[in-house]
């Protein structure tokens, strides 16, 4: 790290004891990799407290699986019922059956559903890049939309487009997402039709070119992107404009002005970058709350995701189906975590790593 | 009292001036008033709520009257009739009872653990609020909504109170994150010293000297909070997770959503009352949390 600039240096003998001065004083000092190495161990505790609570969740609820499998008019006999909950081994003690699936869990068998009989980790992965899809599409378009408007509303404080867009993300966060998708339908799909209602593509169309197939499904897009762009706009519009009031009243912005900077450079060198740390960390512990406001989304516009999956078989009640989907979840909210974590040691070298 | 006399107490000196909870509230008030987007929050909230209570008085119909179906907006029908010839108007002011319900019930639930959680762990500190403090934080990451689902299709019974009591479980984290930090700044004060001088219990001290400190962030929050646990009763519903024979504004919309290409007018109201309570929660919050001077951070 340079600190002196000017022709003015410390003394080598000054500067070497100051060096070690700190090495004594804070012990080892922890470098990026021992942090980015000790916060990815953290996952391996949160990911068993988390399948203890998925298990325990659908286990302790009352009601017999096979009695699922059989279906609602199902009549087999006890005999044959029993059977099939040993085969299952369901007839094991609750703990014996956490571990049996525990174990399974980490060689990677997610097991069989209840209802279609197929693996439940190939039914994940064929749902998997849609939600990755519709999630990253709006993540970075409300990122862009929310720290535009969140720095112009920030500079402009007590503006006319500071109160427009503070009225816009008022009432973006106190509209429910699902009723305003619904809307949207009825506007652009129902009335003008300009647009399809849902799906990830025309249902049994046959296109010409691989260009038609793209613009068909971009087409598709438009309504879920926007719909879940505009409620997440609003939530981090409000961060990124307090943050950024908090990081323009400091005092390094005055002097950043009082040597003369440009305005426009001291708003984005100075005051965006160290403006935008909280909203960091905000974004990846919020993964797990947009997650949820996708999941509706989803079913509203059949697109074939996890979120539109969860609902579909939490309907049906399918046991190894609802577990390993919840797991395979909430470990993408957990790296989604860990991402945030070490994004923002990256962009904030005072972060203690503690 | 001269200069060299032993200092004597009066009777007038001992007595310590507590100001009575009306004039607290005053105060608050006072400051609340400041703000007109407060005062039309605050009075959107209070117009929801007197119609929740009155809706059997006010309401032109029962709601389970049916008449006509499919009636649009009109003089005798100011929001339509259902698909089975339920008046509207009607439904969404029985539906406010329900949902107002259910966001005032999961709130005191999360209040009730959340803030027990976080006492326990700020007071205590040490290991005690490491272990708290972890498990808080990965409830709070966990997927709320998925979970949710999860939990609320286990049960065969379709109840509101159950759905109620499964947001609670997994709605209180924030809440306990924010009493916890209360706590902790509390705890160094002089009158929390004061008090541990004179031999005060731990719980005295919590119950006593620091918990009505943190009232005003409890409150806060809960204000903030009952909008999102309509709304996740409402999305619940919506999905089919719900109590249909409780009609809260989530089922209107569910049934909205089945006439959506034919009846625009179902989905259309329930979805506003939702909005404008939401609006309403919202913007009274913010003005509670500038009067109250709490620093909590919106979700």
């Amino acid at each position: 790290m340079k600190v002196w600039r000017g022709k003015f240096k410390l003394p080598q003998k000054i500067m070497r004891h100051i060096a070690d001065k700190r090495k004594e004083t804070v012990g080892y000092p922890m470098t990026l990799r021992t942090y980015i190495i000790r916060r990815s161990i953290l996952i391996i505790p949160s990911f068993f407290v988390i399948s203890l609570i998925i298990f325990m969740l659908i286990h302790m609820a009352p009601g017999d699986p096979t009695r699922i499998m059989t279906g609602p008019r199902g009549r087999l006999p006890p005999d044959v019922l029993a059977l099939m909950r040993k085969e299952l081994g369901l007839d094991q003690p609750l703990h014996i059956q956490y571990l049996q699936w525990l174990g399974r869990l980490l060689q990677g068998n997610f097991g069989f559903s209840y209802v279609s009989y197929r693996p439940v980790l190939d039914m994940i992965g064929e749902r998997i890049f849609n939600t990755l899809e519709l999630m990253l599409l709006a993540e970075i378009a409300s990122v862009v939309v929310a720290t535009i408007l969140g720095v112009i509303a920030a500079v402009k404080v007590h503006s006319v487009p500071d109160a427009l867009a503070s009225l816009a993300a008022l009432i973006g966060y106190s509209i429910p997402n699902f009723w305003i998708a619904l809307m949207a339908i009825l506007f652009f799909s129902v009335q003008l039709g300009w647009l399809p209602v849902a799906g990830l593509r025309s249902y049994g169309a046959i296109y010409n070119s691989p260009i038609d197939a793209w613009v068909d499904h971009l087409k598709h897009l438009i309504l879920p992107v926007s719909i879940l762009t505009f409620g997440w706009t609003a939530y981090l519009f409000r961060m990124v404009r307090s943050s950024m009031l908090d990081v323009l009243g400091q005092d390094y912005i005055t002097t950043a002005r009082a040597k003369g900077l440009k305005e426009r450079i001291v708003i984005y060198k100075h005051a965006l970058r160290n403006a935008l740390l909280p909203v960091i960390t905000y974004e990846g512990y919020s993964i797990g709350f947009l997650l949820g406001g996708a999941a509706v989304i989803e079913y509203i516009f059949a697109w074939p995701g996890l979120g539109m999956f969860m609902v579909d078989i939490a309907t049906w009640r399918d046991f190894p189906t609802l577990m390993g989907l919840s797991m395979t979840i909430c470990l993408m909210v957990l790296v989604a975590n860990l991402c945030a974590d070490i994004a923002y040691a990256l962009a904030d070298p005072r972060i203690r790593y503690d | 009292m001269a200069m060299g006399e032993p200092h004597m107490k009066s009777e007038d000196e001992t007595k310590v001036y507590k100001p009575s909870m009306a004039s607290r509230v005053y105060v608050v008030w006072r400051e609340l008033k400041k703000s007109k987007l407060t005062i039309a929050g605050f009075s959107i909230v209070l117009f929801m709520v007197l119609i929740a209570l009155l809706s059997p008085i006010i309401a032109p119909y029962d709601h389970r009257w049916q008449g006509t179906s499919g009636i649009p907006p009109s003089l005798e029908h100011p929001f339509g009739t259902d698909g089975q010839g339920r008046d509207m108007l009607s439904l969404v002011m029985h539906g406010a009872r329900v949902s107002l319900y259910v966001g005032l019930a999961a709130v005191l639930m999360e209040i009730c653990i959340g803030v027990t959680t976080g006492m326990i762990a700020g007071y205590f500190g040490g290991k005690i609020d490491e272990i708290f403090m972890r498990f808080t934080d990965l409830i709070m990451t966990l997927p709320t909504f998925m979970l949710l689902i999860v939990a609320v299709s286990m049960f065969e019974v379709r109840n509101i109170n159950v759905i109620i009591l499964i947001m609670g479980l997994f709605g209180w984290p924030f809440m306990a994150r924010v009493v916890r930090s209360e706590f902790l700044s509390l705890r160094e004060t002089t009158f929390v010293e004061a008090a541990v001088s004179m031999g005060a219990s731990n719980w005295r001290i919590i119950v006593h000297h620091i918990l009505p400190n943190t009232l005003s962030s409890v409150i806060v929050l809960a204000t903030m909070d009952i909008p999102w646990y309509i709304f996740y009763e409402a999305t619940l519903t919506f999905l089919g997770f719900g109590d249909p024979s409780s009609p809260s504004w989530g089922v209107l919309l569910q049934i909205g959503y089945y006439y959506l290409r034919s009846y625009w007018w179902i989905i259309t109201f329930p979805g506003l009352a939702l909005f404008f309570t939401s609006l309403g929660f919202n913007l009274f919050g913010d003005g509670l949390r500038d009067a109250l001077d709490v620093r909590a951070r919106g979700r």
